[in-house]
């Protein structure tokens, strides 16, 4: 639990420092962390930000990186369907990567559904604490260091933070190279869309990867 | 429009997402299975995606410029911050690094 609750600080700061980098007053870059609660779509959404991308075009990015949620809520939905409507409301909220890894196998060996509850809630209170703390560090650094420090570099830093470990067979090396080219070669593209637009083609290529490498065998 | 009205107006529309994701098969589809292509398409998500969105931030130098040489202080930072997250995965160890090598080839190379 600790070392998850670690783990995500740095996260949450790169999420304050990037929101004030783009403008954002502190108590939006707070709200940002209390209602997205999501580091995956708050630093996507500040980087678009910083790329001037239309409203439109980063809704459907953050869209995108947050159907990964949906894995979890389906992992998550056989274990909790015995729960009332009102817990599973509020368990949902607290429903994070962390979340999920640190509880799910707790689920899978007991049976004690009010137990695992608890400590799923439990986690996901500190997480979320944990988080806002991060990002009112994040804020208050943000906004004492001068610009000419180019502190908002440290948001595509954090991406590659998270990219780099991800790549560690051909499948990922393929959509790496297919979206690192897609974006550079349709920057021309209107609204910024070049990033979603890459990004599909990223995922498509993945597809059509994955599928030959397992017939393959 | 404003930049803090855009960005509270985009924290209530993500948030929106964010929450509906969650909630998807805990609430809503709650006696469904999730769809296989959809799974299979999942799996691709942050590869494609980080990569789309952190690529233009490191190989432009300025909107439309792009600058794949050495002159690029920021190329440089962001593969030797790549080299790091490679060797140790650790996200502090890579900003850190990342932060310095930029602030050194700013600071003497100009």
């Amino acid at each position: 639990m600790a070392p998850m609750l670690l783990g995500i600080i740095p996260f949450g700061m790169v999420c304050g420092v990037g929101a004030i980098s783009v403008g954002a007053s502190p108590l939006a870059a707070l709200a940002m962390s209390m209602i997205m609660f999501s580091g995956a779509a708050q630093i996507v959404a500040v980087q678009l930000l910083a790329a001037d991308a239309p409203f439109g075009v980063i809704v459907l990015s953050c869209l995108v990186v947050s159907l990964r949620l949906l894995m979890y809520s389906a992992a998550m939905a056989t274990h909790l369907r015995p729960l009332d409507q009102r817990w599973r409301n509020v368990l949902s909220y607290v429903l994070t990567d962390q979340a999920f890894a640190g509880t799910i196998q707790r689920f899978r060996d007991s049976d004690d559904l009010s137990a695992n509850a608890s400590y799923f809630l439990g986690t996901g209170v500190l997480l979320w604490g944990t988080w806002q703390v991060a990002t009112v560090v994040g804020i208050f650094v943000g906004q004492i260091v001068p610009a000419s420090w180019q502190l908002e570099f440290v948001v595509p830093l954090c991406f590659i933070a998270v990219l780099v470990p991800l790549l560690r067979d051909r499948v990922s090396l393929l959509v790496f190279a297919v979206s690192g080219i897609a974006v550079v070669a349709l920057d021309a593209m209107p609204l910024r869309m070049s990033m979603i637009c890459a990004g599909l083609l990223g995922i498509a290529a993945g597809m059509i990867g994955d599928r030959t490498m397992r017939a393959r065998g | 429009m404003d930049r803090e009205l855009t960005i509270w107006l985009l924290t209530f529309a993500v948030g929106a997402i964010t929450y509906a994701s969650r909630l998807s098969f805990i609430a809503f589809f709650a006696r469904r299975e999730m769809p296989p292509l959809l799974a299979r398409a999942l799996k691709q998500v942050p590869v494609a995606m980080v990569t789309a969105i952190v690529v233009p931030a490191i190989v432009f130098a300025w909107p439309g410029v792009l600058r794949l040489d050495p002159g690029n202080a920021k190329l440089v930072a962001a593969l030797v911050a790549g080299g790091i997250a490679w060797w140790r995965q650790s996200a502090t160890l890579t900003i850190a690094v990342g932060m310095i090598v930029l602030w050194s080839l700013r600071y003497f190379v100009g």
